[in-house]
């Protein structure tokens, strides 16, 4: 018996040294504290929205996913974020909402002062970055998750690429050369043809990246943004949970998130249970929503009257 | 004691082995979505790839492949290698893409280089990565005379935008006697993919908004089937911008256009439709649930083959759609009553004759992993 019980637990011991990686790195990247930021001044205050708001969902949460370039161009934490897109999950009816937030918006950031909203994580961190789009857009945001370049291009050749249908060629020539490379101020050309594809992580980057051979500029880069994401969700749905000890490793240091591991083992089920991409519902602040001030510093100007209510109805 | 010893060391043994196999078994039971696909030539095809006519182009990983009887052959290195078209004369055409640039290249029917067609690196001493230019989806006309292309030579110094746009220029000739043949849209989207046709004009995909199209329609970027017969005329859609319709591939008859179709969605419907020359028909949807890419119509017209993943969601892989899966049966003919004949009265009612098995598509390769945005070239 006693024989019996040392070699099951030497079995449970192999099994332990294979996921140690994963238990470490999530350790280290869950469950990271919101230093919310709050504003030092109460000038601005967001319009009330006057339409009827839905009623609030039992086990509905929002989550804000920010992505960001870390290269060498920026110093420690300082990132800004090129990428922020809210996020709001109702388990019960399996629905998911996804709304890009343009980077240029301008807005009153919780730090303080006014200036683009890609600009608040660099002032003060994720907490900066939720509290100045709670603010603005008078949700409730319960976590974040935070991926840096590298991590979305390891993150997507770890679960071995994504199968997309890319919308459109994504031509570039002036695309930043700014990760795998010693300069991070250089240029390089980028040519994504149109189509359905399996994309390794490298080309997706440049996909969900490029915005200067896009009319469009950050909009059309949202709808990218978005579609990759879905891309990546149904590639996860094919991985068994060995796999990931490979994905956590390649992923190391690059992303962190606020929701702590019981959590995340409550989601698993929940995320495993969305099976139909066209529950995703999508939304981007285009035209009418936004405009461009016409001004050399590229802001985008907010139409609170629009945005609010569409906020408050898919964001309750 | 020596028995016990022997015991504990046998015992330390067992939970040693037991623990490194515990750690060995988990990692075999990593998902086959991570595993690198392997080299055509590498991986022998199904035996299904035997009845697939001719001698089919393909590419993996920048090195363009051949499949002929039922083995795969590598024609060129891994270097940048895509969309191999075919020459009347029984030699390729292939792109070759570096970082900066991309080229038309004549390759013999060994895939080795013979010449270029097109010279799209920046003038030495020209370090503006803007001053590069690409070429893609080569096509030469039946009469080898014209080569048509998608190239982004309408751009303006210094300017952000790539307009793709179709061009043509003589076979041999050079960039300067090209010809652009539609505008590429100013900047996001373009022309790409042009099919010459036998009359003289050309079907191509054209990227653009919807809204371009009609200013009721939402902004969003979507694939159109296009037709013009004339230089600096956009000439007419043949599809509607719902359709979401790309990468036409013209029947060995002329008659028909196979594509595939996304309805704006992260999906791609293997489509047909009747082509007469002038305007297409209505659209038949025949494979709705794959991610379908290039479509290829068999040389001997005896079915469509095309790239796509095996399960879900992977690497692309090659597919076989025989042509009694796309073409509708004919219906029987139903008994006429003869005067004085044996049915000269009520007709009994006729039993359904059974219906035929069904035409099922085939999987040709398992465990590759195809460029599918590369056209496939094919011939007897």
């Amino acid at each position: 018996m006693l024989v019996l019980l040392a070699i099951v637990m030497s079995a449970m011991s192999g099994a332990l040294a294979y996921f140690m990686p994963a238990a470490q790195a999530a350790l280290e990247a869950t469950g990271q504290v919101i230093h919310v930021t709050p504003s030092p001044s109460q000038l601005f205050t967001p319009t009330p929205s006057t339409a009827p708001s839905a009623a609030p969902v039992a086990g509905a949460f929002t989550v804000l996913l920010l992505g960001s370039d870390d290269d060498s161009k920026f110093l420690g934490d300082h990132v800004l974020t090129q990428s922020m897109i809210l996020v709001r999950v109702v388990p019960s009816t399996k629905e998911v909402t996804m709304l890009s937030i343009p980077r240029d918006l301008y807005v009153h950031l919780s730090t303080g002062g006014y200036g683009k909203i890609d600009g608040a994580y660099s002032y003060g961190g994720p907490g900066a970055a939720v509290a100045t789009v709670e603010q603005s857009f008078g949700v409730h945001v319960d976590d974040y998750i935070w991926i840096g370049l590298l991590g979305l291009v390891k993150l997507i050749d770890a679960i071995g690429g994504i199968d997309v249908v890319t919308s459109n060629p994504v031509f570039d020539d002036y695309y930043p050369a700014d990760i795998l490379s010693s300069w991070p101020y250089d240029y390089e050309r980028v040519a994504v043809l149109a189509g359905p594809q399996h994309l390794d992580g490298l080309r997706a980057m440049q996909y969900v990246r490029s915005r200067h051979g896009d009319l469009q500029s950050d909009l059309g880069r949202s709808q990218r943004q978005q579609q990759v994401l879905i891309a990546i969700r149904q590639k996860a749905k094919t991985l068994s949970p060995e796999d990931v000890p490979a994905i956590s490793t390649a992923l190391g240091g690059e992303v962190k998130t606020s929701i702590g591991l019981p959590k995340i083992a409550q989601l698993l089920p929940v995320a495993a249970s969305f099976d139909n991409p066209d529950q995703i519902r999508q939304l981007i602040l285009a035209t009418p929503y936004t405009h461009g001030c016409g001004c050399p510093e590229t802001y985008i100007t907010p139409n609170w009257n629009l945005i609010l209510p569409l906020v408050h109805q898919y964001f309750p | 004691m020596i028995s016990r010893f022997l015991l504990a060391v046998m015992l330390a043994f067992l939970m040693v082995i037991s623990g490194i196999s515990t750690y060995v078994f988990l990692g075999t039971r990593q998902s086959k979505a991570v595993v690198p696909p392997q080299k055509p030539t590498a991986a022998s095809p199904r035996a299904q790839a035997l009845t697939l006519p001719g001698t089919l182009y393909l590419t993996q990983s920048g090195a363009v492949y051949s499949l002929s009887a039922g083995r795969f052959h590598q024609l060129t290195p891994e270097a940048g290698w895509t969309q191999p078209s075919l020459y009347p004369d029984g030699s390729l055409l292939a792109v070759r893409q570096t970082p900066l640039y991309s080229d038309v290249y004549v390759l013999n029917r060994f895939g080795t280089p013979l010449r270029p067609l097109t010279n799209n690196a920046a003038p030495p001493r020209n370090n503006d990565t803007g001053a590069n230019h690409w070429s893609f989806y080569p096509r030469v006309t039946a009469d080898g005379a014209t080569l048509w292309m998608t190239y982004d030579g309408l751009k303006c110094s210094g300017c952000y935008d790539v307009s793709l746009a179709v061009w043509s220029m003589p076979f041999g000739g050079t960039i300067r006697q090209a010809k652009a043949w539609t505008d590429g849209g100013y900047y996001t989207g373009g022309d790409v993919q042009p099919i010459p046709l036998a009359g003289g004009g050309v079907i191509y995909t054209k990227y653009d908004y919807a809204s371009n199209i009609d200013y009721r329609l939402p902004s969003k970027l979507v694939g159109m089937l296009w037709y013009t017969n004339r230089a600096n005329s956009a000439g007419r859609r043949l599809t509607d911008p719902g359709d979401d319709c790309r990468s036409p591939s013209l029947s060995p008859d002329g008659t028909q256009i196979a594509m595939v179709c996304t309805y704006e969605k992260q999906v791609s419907y293997l489509t047909i439709a009747s082509w007469n020359g002038a305007t297409l028909g209505p659209l038949r949807t025949i494979v709705s649930d794959q991610l379908v890419a290039q479509p290829t119509w068999a040389p001997d017209g005896s079915g469509i083959a095309y790239l796509a993943p095996a399960v879900g969601a992977g690497q692309f892989q090659l597919w076989w759609l025989p042509k009694g899966a796309y073409t509708a049966p004919l219906p029987s003919p139903s008994p006429t009553p003869t005067p004085g004949g044996p049915h000269n009265g009520p007709l009994p009612t006729p039993s359904p004759p059974p219906p035929p098995p069904p035409v099922k598509r085939i999987q040709v390769t398992t465990n590759n992993g195809f460029d599918a945005t590369s056209p496939m070239a094919w011939r007897l």
